[in-house]
């Protein structure tokens, strides 16, 4: 077996289809509101509210298609914590402690592997039934394992926080109790493995502030990354709101968590405008084929 | 209440320990290094194929059961200080070359139709051979001197049973023609020749002499 796994080696089932992130963004059926029918809801239909609360119009589709992400995001989180133990060599290229902690992280993300296909089928959905993205994957790929932790357990898994949160709150106000009881175990799971990274990114950077730097760049790219744009951010324009206590909680200072809370608004604002021209492209569209 | 000032028995006569064992302190570290090296191996080999394998059970497994190695070498890795041997990566090694090329061969299998290579590799070969070499250590050595090991051993092998039954039902599910049983005979045969060499995971003499 190989050191160092591609993204697009992945292996899957014939029930999964991958895309990218940006294959996901040019998809003009997002920011068009196609609803499941395949028409376009238009500007008009879409609110200033989008966080997922069971009141949302949408909310059980979205809850379904965001467990279902959730469920494929575990699955490349287990991928890449394994990957870790092997790829680098104990002691001159990882230390050992830090990889007994990947195995450890393997065993949590198997766990949420298997709570997040039981809770998808409580949802009502299946296995394969949306899309997924590899981008998580591909932010377990550098060959730095300090940048590994940056971006995974850092970023990644900040998010992980961040999506867990709401969807736990999404299960109180739907009085779903199943729900918020798989939320809050995997959370602090989520927590532990954040609190994971910024120790170890800390230890092993201690005496090297170059790659401290480059590890906190990398993970600010993978930050504004997993904002998805806009998906994650304290405004309630995003579907998914920024965990603030529980990243406190789980090592991040102050400061970090206005990084990504700036970051996030900046990947909102950004796809705000990117929305914007493809409704305004599909109007003058719609007009000219009216004409 | 019976006098609690009343002499009694060091040992109850129910409790049948005995004080001899078969490995002296030098012995018991070096397979204590072996078994750590060995079970280093095999979970960072496990991590690794989770990628690879396209069958999403097997890929839920091997990550709890690269967990469960890890947590075995870390036992071992804390047991080597307390063996005399302050420098735990000294004793931290293979017990000779062929078991570096067990491992290579058990290793080398990577394409997402080769889950059954994988897990034969695993589950026939060197877990079965783990379970000897603890269960040999476990009998033999000094039940009060060594009760530290013989605690580790326990937790380790009741972990080691449930993933090799965990392991060997996946593969009778996953071997389902007269051909895939062919190919796991074929590549189990191929690692048990290298596994002969090597004598098991502490050297020759990991089962002691008949």
């Amino acid at each position: 077996m190989r050191k160092f796994f591609p993204v697009e080696d992945l292996a899957r089932d014939s029930r999964f289809s991958k895309i990218t992130i940006a294959d996901r963004m040019a998809d003009q059926r997002t920011a068009l509101n196609v609803n499941v029918n395949g028409d376009a809801d238009g500007p008009s239909k879409r609110t200033n509210n989008m966080r997922l609360v069971p009141s949302r119009r949408d909310a059980s589709d979205g809850a379904r298609g965001l467990m279902h992400g959730i469920f494929v995001g575990e699955i490349q989180a287990l991928e890449g914590a394994g990957r870790t133990c092997w790829d680098f060599e104990t002691g001159t290229e990882a230390p050992f402690a830090l990889k007994l902690d990947m195995a450890r992280q393997c065993w949590d993300e198997a766990r949420h592997v298997e709570i997040s296909v039981k809770l998808s089928d409580w949802m009502g959905s299946e296995i394969g039934q949306y899309a997924e993205n590899t981008v998580l994957f591909e932010a377990a790929c550098s060959s730095d394992p300090v940048l590994r932790l940056a971006g995974v357990n850092r970023a990644l898994e900040g998010l992980a926080i961040d999506v867990f949160t709401t969807m736990k709150e999404f299960g109180d106000l739907a009085g779903d109790q199943y729900l918020e009881f798989c939320e809050d175990w995997m959370l602090a799971d989520e927590v532990t493995h954040v609190k994971m990274g910024s120790d170890w990114l800390r230890k092993i950077t201690e005496n090297d502030p170059e790659r401290r730097k480059k590890a906190l760049e990398f993970q600010n790219v993978v930050d504004k990354l997993f904002s998805y744009g806009g998906t994650r951010s304290d405004s309630q324009e995003s579907p998914i709101g920024l965990a603030r206590r529980f990243r406190e909680l789980a090592g991040f200072t102050d400061a970090e968590v206005e990084d990504i809370a700036e970051v996030s608004m900046q990947a909102l604002n950004e796809r705000k405008v990117v929305v914007g021209q493809i409704r305004e492209a599909k109007r003058l569209a719609d007009q000219s084929a009216h004409k | 209440m019976a006098d609690p000032y009343k002499p009694r028995a060091p040992f109850a006569p129910w409790d049948r320990r005995t004080l001899p064992g078969i490995f002296d302190v030098e012995e018991s570290a070096r397979r204590v290094g072996n078994y750590k090296w060995t079970e280093m191996k095999l979970f960072e080999a496990l991590g690794g194929w989770v990628a690879t394998v396209p069958e999403l059970d097997v890929k839920m497994r091997l990550g709890t059961h690269c967990y469960k190695h890890a947590w075995h070498a870390e036992l071992w890795h804390k047991r080597l200080p307390e063996l005399r041997e302050m420098n735990p990566e000294r004793l931290t090694a293979p017990a000779n070359d062929a078991m570096v090329r067990f491992i290579e061969a058990m290793t080398e299998p990577e394409g997402p139709e080769l889950t059954i290579e994988k897990l034969v590799g695993v589950y026939r070969v060197l877990i079965p051979r783990f379970i000897a070499a603890y269960t040999y250590h476990l009998n033999g050595t000094s039940e009060i001197t060594d009760a530290p090991t013989i605690r580790s051993l326990k937790f380790i092998l009741q972990d080691e049973f449930d993933d090799w039954r965990d392991g060997e039902m996946i593969l009778q599910s996953l071997i389902e023609t007269p051909e895939e049983a062919a190919r796991a005979a074929a590549h189990m045969q191929k690692l048990e020749a290298i596994m002969i060499e090597a004598g098991g995971i502490a050297g020759i003499g990991t089962l002691g002499s008949l």
